[in-house]
């Protein structure tokens, strides 16, 4: 008997342990941490003139936004929109954006950079020359104009020249209200030379999430180059698109020539180094900003493939767009979620308006069943055995089955991806206390709703167990679940909460529904019984 | 090997994502419990295909209740024969054979 108990019990333990973990580690190690080992020394190999640039940070990197301001170059070009803040440096590459909207600040309320400090800057050219490479890194670039404001939808263009020893260089860059440009490289005589898409933004705020480079080529084909797990290098042709990501931002290249090639190095610290190779006549298009869905479809379609949801991204996309398009509706992400968890009702309606007819079925051979309940009592297995048995004979089964519910599993996972990863989500609102559906419910009532409304469903739902103590375990199973859901973000639980409501509610019109019956029931027999006796 | 893993991750299942669908399963056996019987008895491909098919056949459109597991190939190699030893039992269906549990099987579920 004890040996049926003990893999019952570890895992019980084990669960709890995994608890304590979870939520030690997040409250140790609060999710910055990726962003304080980005130390400034790295890369030395591979960009030297980058490093160059950044041998006056101190290593002691802490936010991203303080290490710009210690790099030695100095700005060439502000380009100010609505949105942005764009700085372009004397080596002519985009040294620093700035992100107004106050949704994209930090934690600490800092403005966003979304330009890394460390590791190369997007539109760095670097030469195959050694020589010219020194001599390009020692010159400054002179612009055409120093600062350039970008009304509602307008333009505006720049050209950067580089006058280098038998050889100009010139970057005519268009840039546009929306965060995306056109730039054209030209040189007075062919030179191998690459162009850099730049470090991803660096503004990691939460776990989980996939940080890298993303190469979208060919077919329909993504590749992707994880922080930290990057493996020599990888050479690309046929791509039309290139993204340097974290979590909601990222720099993208896109529209260049389908013969270019695309290289992805590592540096010191296996981190994605990507790069084009340059032409003469070079042209191609980028983007530096936020991960908008629509934003980024209204400059190029194509780019849509830049926003990641880890490998779940083929049901998370999907799930997103149906959020989009309630949200268009409704203008609330928080109603937005609650409608789609109707929707998601609505399509499992058949399904349990059947489960609500058998279940009046049930009723009627509900002494029989218990009769078999009483016959194996000792023994879980036969038991159930017997009653699906009787279920069968009788046409009616009360249990919902195992596919409604696992459908559900992939539901709840892709709004979770979608809440960590769509920038749009973001700092969205619902209603009251709910100040951020993407972060926990710092007031820890959704977990809590949540918890007590799994515990009543719970209690009226009809369930079917072979192993008593897996019945135990189930027992428990809303509080552990409120444990776990603290640190969920708040639109999750919601969803759950939500959720749980709905199948409560419709529980309880089955059994009102069945209570009203029985009494129609009761009363024909009371009445009959009178008719005898008369 | 694969089967192995198979079996450990169905071991998983049960002790774990099984509770949140609240042991709302139609059938006997249930479908971990199925999946667990085929990947046990049957050759991958067709415990992947059965088990596949039983859980699209787990929701209110179809009726549910005592569904055995059918393999083609049994195989039995018993060290030691009694009521309580045997896993169990194989009755012919056709060419093939339900695969029955033995309710007086003492050993381990899994």
């Amino acid at each position: 008997m004890l040996d049926k108990f003990t893999p019952n019990q570890r895992l019980l333990v084990a669960v709890a342990l995994s608890f304590l973990f979870f939520i030690g580690y997040t409250t140790i190690f609060p999710p910055k941490a990726p962003n304080s080992e980005e130390n400034a020394t790295q890369a030395a190999v591979v960009k030297p003139s980058a490093a160059q640039a950044h041998s006056s940070v101190t290593t002691e990197a802490s936010a991203p936004a303080q290490e710009i301001k210690t790099v030695s170059t100095d700005t060439l070009t502000t380009i100010s929109a609505k949105e942005f803040t764009l700085k372009i440096d004397t080596l002519g590459r985009i040294s620093s954006l700035i992100l107004s909207d106050k949704k994209h600040n930090g934690k600490d309320g800092q403005l966003s950079e979304l330009v890394s400090g460390a590791g190369a800057k997007p539109l760095y050219i670097r030469f195959a020359d050694e020589a010219l490479n020194a001599a390009a890194s020692k010159t400054a670039y002179a612009s055409s104009a120093s600062s350039i404001v970008l009304g509602e939808n307008g333009k505006g263009t720049v050209t950067l020249t580089q006058n280098l020893p038998e050889l100009t260089v010139t970057k005519t860059l268009t840039f546009y209200a929306d965060g995306h440009y056109d730039a054209k490289v030209n040189l007075s005589s062919e030179k191998r030379y690459y162009v850099y898409l730049g470090q991803h933004p660096q503004i990691v705020e939460k776990m989980m999430t996939v940080v890298g480079s993303m190469i979208y080529a060919g077919d329909n084909l993504t590749t992707i180059f994880k922080d930290g797990d990057v493996e020599g290098r990888s050479i690309f042709t046929d791509v039309h698109m290139a993204s340097a990501f974290d979590q909601y931002y990222a720099s993208i290249m896109y529209g260049f020539d389908k013969s270019t090639q695309v290289v992805v190095e590592r540096d010191t610290k296996d981190n994605p180094v990507t790069y084009l190779e340059g032409a003469n006549n070079f042209t191609f298009s980028g983007y530096i900003g936020p991960k908008e869905y629509k934003t980024l479809e209204s400059i190029n379609p194509i780019l849509v493939n830049a926003i990641e949801y880890g490998w779940f991204t083929f049901v998370a996309a999907p799930i997103f767009k149906i959020l989009m398009y309630l949200h268009g509706m409704i203008g609330n992400w928080g109603w937005s979620i609650v409608a789609l968890t109707v929707l998601i009702r609505i399509i499992l309606y058949p399904l349990t308006h059947k489960g609500m007819v058998s279940m009046q079925k049930i009723k009627e051979i509900a002494p029989r069943i218990k009769e078999v309940q009483e016959k194996y009592k000792g023994d879980p297995q036969r038991m159930n055995a017997a009653v699906m048995e009787m279920y069968k004979k009788h046409g009616a089964n009360p249990l919902g089955g195992c596919l409604p519910l696992l459908l559900q599993i992939p539901v709840f996972f892709a709004i979770y991806r979608v809440l960590l990863n769509a920038v749009e989500l973001q700092g969205a609102e619902w209603v009251m206390w709910v100040h951020d559906l993407s972060r926990m419910d710092p007031y820890y009532i959704l977990p809590i709703l949540m918890g007590a409304t799994m515990f009543y469903q719970q209690r009226i739902t009809p369930s079917n167990f072979t192993d008593p103590l897996q019945e135990k375990i189930f027992k428990y199973l809303p509080l552990i679940f409120t444990f776990f859901f603290f640190t969920f973000p708040a639109g999750l639980v919601l969803y759950w909460f939500v959720n749980n409501i709905f199948s409560i509610a419709q529980q309880y019109m089955v059994n009102k529904q069945f209570e009203a019956a029985r009494m129609a029931r009761h009363e024909a027999h009371l009445a009959e019984k009178h008719h005898e006796k008369d | 090997m694969v089967r192995k893993l198979f079996l450990k991750l169905l071991w998983l299942y049960r002790h774990s994502f099984s509770l949140v669908t609240r042991g709302a399963c139609r059938h006997y056996p249930s479908c971990s419990e199925y999946a667990l019987w085929q990947f046990e008895r049957n050759t991958l491909p067709r415990a992947f295909g059965a088990t596949f098919l039983r859980i699209c056949r787990c929701n209110q459109l179809f009726d549910g209740g005592i569904d055995y597991p059918v393999i083609s190939k049994p195989t039995i190699k018993p060290t030691e024969l009694s009521i309580n030893t045997i896993k169990y039992w194989f009755v012919p269906t056709k060419r093939n054979y339900f695969l029955i549990k033995n309710f007086k099987f003492k050993g381990s579920q899994c």
